[in-house]
């Protein structure tokens, strides 16, 4: 309305100066120059509105752009974690893989020598008790040559798995060798690892493997020996080795304790 | 006419920690594979990623990856995102472009992450188990 106002003053104004009447009135030359003058002003307000109305919507459109390259960069971005991080998990896995493998018996899962050399180092430097049982399957090469590696592999994991059952969640039973076992007991001296290995062997002979229609069952042979205080964990391990080759030597199926 | 600068072919032997890098310019194919941790990914990728450059510049032909990627560290996540962007320009403005990722079937997790790399590309990308030497 305001505009319309001043437009229609503006009118007036020029039709007035237009008019031959007023030619000659003393106020015309004056009232000329202020309408020029404010013609001119009017153009430059709207020539500086329209700049500023193009450099306002300039800087819309680069914050747009900027707006969208953040959030690309930032999509970009957490695609690149998502991926590293599965990545780095997947290395993790492979990692605890190879561990497992490295410390572990292919075909029974036991622990192999490695882990329970590391085990027993540990228990050097801890000062603990323990004693160290030496398990032997008796005439285990006959079954081999007799009815095949696959029925002796067999038999191994049945072994395994008796042997898992009779023992307490502290005790490590690892593959020593082929056919040779070797049951760490914590905290357990001669006497009660002896009637441990005996309860064990008792129920290691009635497992049973089928080869066509025969039932196959084995002995086992036992040497065992406790820690010395202060004795390394190898020396432990000679004399339970020792005792073995006894037990065998008067006709396997048995234990034999080494002397303390 | 002056004729463009060819690039040069890469051919790259992988070592332990950095993957094989082949590029045939006349096929219009660039192979990798392997595991990826180089100490310095960025002076292993720029040259591919120059090569790459090149070729969809220089050359109005199909391009086509070959990869058997297998183990990647960030840098080379990143480098492999860049390489992977510049084919969608290039697929954006018509180009033929195309992926193929080879896993070894046993590794069902490689697949899982060839498809994340995939997940905004919108030209042909196949992930395709590779047939195991026994």
């Amino acid at each position: 309305m305001k505009a319309l106002g001043e437009e229609g003053l503006l009118e007036r104004v020029a039709a007035l100066l237009a008019d031959p009447r007023h030619a000659e009135h003393p106020l015309r030359e004056a009232l000329e120059a202020l309408y020029l003058q404010h013609r001119d002003q009017q153009e430059q307000l709207e020539r500086l509105m329209s700049i500023s109305d193009r450099y306002q919507s300039l800087a819309r459109e680069a914050q747009q752009v900027t707006q969208k390259r953040y959030e690309r960069a930032l999509k970009r971005q957490k695609k690149l974690s998502r991926i590293s991080d599965r990545y780095q998990a997947l290395m993790r896995e492979r990692n605890q893989t190879l561990h497992q493998e490295a410390h572990h018996d292919a075909l029974t899962e036991l622990p192999n020598r490695r882990l329970i050399d590391e085990r027993l180092a540990q228990l050097d430097r801890g000062g603990r008790r323990y004693t160290l049982a030496l398990l032997d399957i008796d005439h285990f090469k006959q079954i081999n040559d007799e009815y095949g590696h696959d029925v002796g592999d067999e038999l191994l994991v049945a072994i395994t798995r008796t042997m898992r059952q009779g023992l307490r969640d502290y005790d490590l039973c690892g593959r020593w060798g082929g056919e040779e076992f070797l049951l760490l007991l914590g905290d357990t001296g001669l006497e009660e690892a002896s009637s441990i290995v005996e309860r064990l062997r008792t129920r290691l002979a009635q497992v049973r493997v089928a080869s066509g229609d025969q039932w196959l069952s084995v002995t086992l042979s036992a040497g065992l020996s406790e820690h010395r205080v202060g004795e390394p964990y190898l020396t432990t391990l000679q004399r339970a080795d020792q005792a073995l080759l006894e037990a065998k030597r008067e006709g396997r199926d048995r234990s034999q304790l080494a002397s303390c | 006419m002056p004729a463009m600068t060819m690039i040069p072919d890469l051919d790259i032997s992988g070592s332990q920690s950095t993957p094989i890098i082949r590029s045939d310019w006349a096929a219009g194919r660039l192979t990798m594979q392997g595991d990826s941790y180089p100490e310095n990914s960025y002076d292993l990728f720029d040259q591919v990623i120059a090569w790459v450059q090149g070729f969809l510049t220089q050359e109005s032909r199909p391009l086509r990856l070959e990869l058997g990627l297998v183990y990647l560290n960030t840098s080379s996540v990143k480098a492999m995102m860049d390489i992977f962007d510049l084919l969608e320009e290039a697929h954006e403005q018509g180009r033929q472009v195309s992926v193929t990722w080879h896993y070894d079937p046993r590794n069902e997790r490689i697949a899982e992450l060839a498809e994340e790399f995939k997940e905004d590309c919108s030209y042909p990308f196949v992930i395709t188990p590779a047939k195991v030497v026994p």
